[in-house]
Order: structure tokens, then C-alpha cells, then sequence
């Protein structure tokens, strides 16, 4: 879990450019909610027919 | 046991399991939110490490209450189709939208909490922190709201096949008991992570009265108790009220009252029995507990002999439950009144006595929920939707054997879960925020050709 967690950018580090963070924050944001879409299908899928 | 009686219990076990993390969740995501501004604001290296922490067990924690909750929806259709069947076009709605607005948005930026801090920048990555808070406590705000309506149902109609529909869902959604309750669920969650990180950090001055993290972390955690926690007092006094009008069988049950009078007694302790139809003992303040319950001296107060005996709930189980969630709350208020006064003569560091009650009282917040939720569900016996759907009617036609069979599954695969998801949260806390919060340490730098030159940094 130590590894999994990314910590903050060093104090004074170089932010990289405003749209890359936010096309991360966008593309995280995306991605998050696509797997949580993907794992509720599976879940409906499981689910017998009517 | 018959299949309604298992199935009960199946639901008791499985909700009792999942409150445990959203009520801790919901406190620990705004507990985030606040230490990751802190460390914006004043760039204190305590706040981000307290950070990284805290975000590993809410990570866990977060996990373990989606399993747990997933479980309770499948248990709607499989235990209790009656009841998704009649209700579903009321309730459905409620749910789905807790799914929609509050659960893809903690899934989703719970992702950016984890891994997006360097990619995102800290502006975006608080921005992400404060939105999973958000959504835990939108998320409280849906599920409170379908239990508030099961609680005391408005704003709905009957069809012609038996089922109900909603013909006003402003009064589906906020009936009359609902802000009270959602202010008393999203205190106790807060009140419940208030307790545990408490805990966590008295655990760590106990060994090291020194560790900045374990002191910061006490002492937000006694503002937050001596805050909330009257508060809180206050918001379920506020709900109780409300049941004399709304829900007099569960009021009743909770005060141990039989017989409807004015000015009822104030039942301290009691041993409240269904089959007599009265206390076998009691201890009792005379002539206060129509005030207490009421706000008024002489209010008359309904008894539960005013209800047929098939139509009580169990009295003994909802009153004790409601004596030990009041007596922890008032222990509550205690513990903070206590650390503010320690604070204040700035004695907190080496009040070893305080740090053992803090760590004593870290799973008070857990049993407090545990005991308000029976008081809210086993109050509203013998019905599911109160005054329209009973219970015995609301069970799936199904065999006790299945039941047995499913409940025997998950008391197996709960306690294997529940043990290793609580031991390693339990061991995360042990080990405190400071344990892996630093970088690796660069490698040691030796002459070249020297005879450790080729030695690992960190051997001996």
C-alpha cells in the first residue's frame, strides 16, 4: 500500500503544465468511473434473467 | 427458526457489518479534506504525513464497506422480494441515485486521491479529496433519506396490483423525520472517526509522548469530540421528539412505557418485558419522562399496552440498544470535556490516564451506531414500511434451509474478511503515521574501491 500511494511533489519541484493536470485529473476521474461501471455490469450480469 | 426469522437475522448481520465502514468513512473523508488544506495552508510536514496515513485506512476501510454494501442490495431481492416488489418504485429511485451521485463520485476521485498527487498538482488533488467527501456524505444523504421514508412514509400512493408509487417525491424524499436523522447519522460518523483516530494517536503517545504527528492528530480529535458531541446530543434529542407524533409504538419501546398517562416516569434501567406487558423491574425518576420525551410535563404519552400485542416491537432489545448508544454519547462528552480541560492546562502529552480512556473509547463510536440503527429498525417492528407493509409480509418465498445455507455463507466469509481487513487496519494503526512516511534513504556514499564500496546502502 506504501508503494500504491503516491505522495505529494517535492516542495519546489516543477509542476508540469496546467492542461497535463488537468487531462490526469480528467483521465483518473474517467478511468475511476469506468471501472466502477465495469464492476457493476459484471454484478448485473450475475444477476438472473426475468 | 423460520425463514422470516433468518432472514432478519441475515439482514441484521450483514447492515450491522457494513455500517461500521461508511459510518467511519464519512468522518474520515472530511478528516482528509481538512488535513490535506492544513498542509496547503501552512506546508506543516505533520498534516501531509497524517495524510498519507489516514488515506491508506480510509482506502481499506472504503473498500470493505463497497463488499459489504454490494451484498445488502443482492439480499433485497433474494430475502425480501415482497418487499422490493411493493416498494421499488419509491425506494428504487432513492437508491439508484445514491449509486449515481455519491458512489461513482467517490469511486471516481478516489482514484486521483491515490495515485494522481504528482500528475495532478496539489490544487487538483485537494480538489479531488474535498469531492470524495463530498460524495461520501451525499451518499448519507440518499440512504438516510429511503430509511427516514421506511421510517415514516409520505408522499406516496397505492396501485391497483397492491405495489406503491410516489406521488410527490419532494415527500418521498424529505419526510418529516429526515433532516434530524441525517444530522444525527452524519454527527455520529464524524464522532465515530473523532474516536478512532483518538485512539490511534493516544496509542502512539503512550510509546512516544514526543511524535508531532500522534499530538496533532489528539488534538483535533478531542476538538472534534467536544464539539460534536453535544451537538450530537442535542440532534438526537431533536429526533426523538419527533417519534411521540410520527412513531409512539417505537417511543414507547424505547422509555420502557405500558401504560399511556401524563407525566410518565423516567425509566433510568428497567427489564421491559413483552410477555407480561410490563417492566419486571425498574429504576425510575418519577414524573419526568413525559418531559424528557415530549418537551412538555403533563403531555400525555402513549403506553405500549395501547397497541395490540402483535403490533409492539421488542421492547427489551430497543430499550437497552437506546441505553448504551445515550450512555456512550454522554461518555463522549465526557472524554472531549476532559481532553479540552487537559489542553487548556496544557497537561495533555503526559496524562496517561486520558490516553488509556481515549484508546478504551476508540470503538465507542462503532457500538453507539451499532445500538442507533437497532433502536431505528427494531423500534419499527413489526413493520418494514411503517403503518403499510409488515415485516412477515415483506420475505421472499424461500425455504429456511436456503436461508440457513446463505447465512452460514456469510457468517464464514464475513468473519474471514472482517478479520483480516480489521488486523491490518488495527496494525497499520500500531505501526502510526510516521512508520514509512519519509522517503527511502539515499544510498550511503563510500569511496570508491574501499571495501564496503560494494555493500548495500543499508547493511550493517
Amino acid at each position: 500500500m506504501r508503494d500504491i500511494i503516491e505522495p505529494p511533489p517535492e516542495p519546489g519541484a516543477p509542476l508540469p503544465p496546467l492542461w497535463k493536470r488537468l487531462l490526469w485529473f480528467v483521465g483518473l476521474a474517467v478511468l475511476g468511473t469506468l471501472a466502477t461501471a465495469a464492476v457493476a455490469y459484471v454484478l448485473k450480469a450475475l444477476l438472473p434473467p426475468h | 427458526m423460520d425463514a422470516l426469522l433468518l432472514s432478519r437475522l441475515q439482514f441484521a448481520f450483514t447492515i450491522a457489518f457494513h455500517i461500521i465502514f461508511p459510518s467511519f468513512t464519512i468522518g474520515l473523508a472530511s478528516y482528509l479534506a481538512v488535513l490535506e488544506g492544513l498542509w496547503l495552508i501552512t506546508r506543516n510536514a505533520a498534516f501531509k504525513t497524517l495524510y498519507l496515513f489516514w488515506l491508506k485506512v480510509f482506502a481499506i476501510s472504503f473498500g470493505m464497506g463497497v463488499v459489504t454494501g454490494v451484498v445488502m442490495s443482492y439480499e433485497l431481492g433474494s430475502n425480501w422480494s415482497a418487499f422490493s416488489a411493493a416498494a421499488a418504485p419509491v425506494i428504487g429511485p432513492l437508491l439508484a441515485f445514491e449509486v449515481l451521485t455519491a458512489f461513482f463520485m467517490e469511486a471516481s476521485f478516489l482514484g486521483i486521491m491515490l495515485f494522481g498527487w504528482k500528475k495532478v498538482g496539489p490544487g487538483l488533488h485537494f480538489v479531488a479529496t474535498c469531492l470524495v467527501a463530498v460524495g461520501t456524505l451525499i451518499s448519507a444523504f440518499w440512504i438516510v433519506s429511503a430509511n427516514s421514508w421506511m421510517q415514516h412514509p409520505t408522499g406516496f400512493g397505492h396501485t391497483t396490483s397492491g405495489g406503491l408509487i410516489a406521488t410527490d417525491w419532494w415527500a418521498v424524499i424529505f419526510s418529516p423525520t429526515f433532516p434530524t436523522r441525517f444530522a444525527h447519522m452524519v454527527l455520529a460518523a464524524y464522532l465515530t472517526t473523532a474516536l478512532v483516530v483518538g485512539a490511534a494517536s493516544a496509542w502512539r503517545l503512550l510509546r512516544d509522548s514526543e511524535e508531532p504527528e500522534a499530538r496533532i492528530a489528539l488534538r483535533m480529535a478531542i476538538g472534534m469530540l467536544a464539539i460534536v458531541a453535544p451537538l450530537q446530543l442535542v440532534a438526537g434529542d431533536l429526533s426523538g421528539k419527533l417519534l411521540d407524533r410520527v412513531q409512539p409504538a417505537k417511543l414507547a419501546a424505547i422509555e420502557g412505557f405500558w401504560e399511556t398517562k401524563a407525566r410518565q416516569d423516567f425509566h433510568i434501567v428497567a427489564w421491559p418485558d413483552r410477555a407480561i406487558a410490563a417492566n419486571r423491574w425498574e429504576l425510575s425518576v418519577p414524573g419526568v419522562g413525559s418531559l424528557i420525551t415530549t418537551g412538555q410535563v403533563d403531555a400525555v404519552v402513549k403506553g405500549l399496552r395501547d397497541f395490540k400485542p402483535q403490533d409492539r416491537p421488542p421492547a427489551f432489545l430497543v430499550f437497552w440498544a437506546f441505553r448504551v448508544m445515550v450512555g456512550l454519547g454522554v461518555a463522549m462528552i465526557g472524554l472531549g470535556a476532559w481532553g479540552v480541560w487537559l489542553i487548556a492546562r496544557n497537561r495533555l502529552d503526559g496524562a496517561r490516564l486520558f490516553q488509556m480512556a481515549c484508546i478504551a473509547m476508540g470503538p465507542a463510536g462503532f457500538v453507539s451506531v451499532i445500538c442507533g440503527w437497532i433502536v431505528a429498525e427494531v423500534g419499527r417492528q413489526p413493520y418494514v414500511i411503517y403503518g403499510v407493509l409488515r415485516t412477515a409480509d415483506a420475505v421472499s418465498p424461500v425455504g429456511a434451509g436456503q436461508v440457513s445455507a446463505s447465512l452460514l455463507g456469510f457468517l464464514t466469509v464475513y468473519a474471514i474478511i472482517f478479520s483480516v481487513g480489521v488486523l491490518y487496519i488495527l496494525r497499520l494503526i500500531a505501526e502510526g503515521p510516521a512508520a514509512g512516511a519519509d522517503e527511502p534513504a539515499p544510498p550511503i556514499q563510500r569511496a570508491p574501491g574501499s571495501a564496503l564500496a560494494a555493500a548495500p546502502g543499508d547493511a550493517p
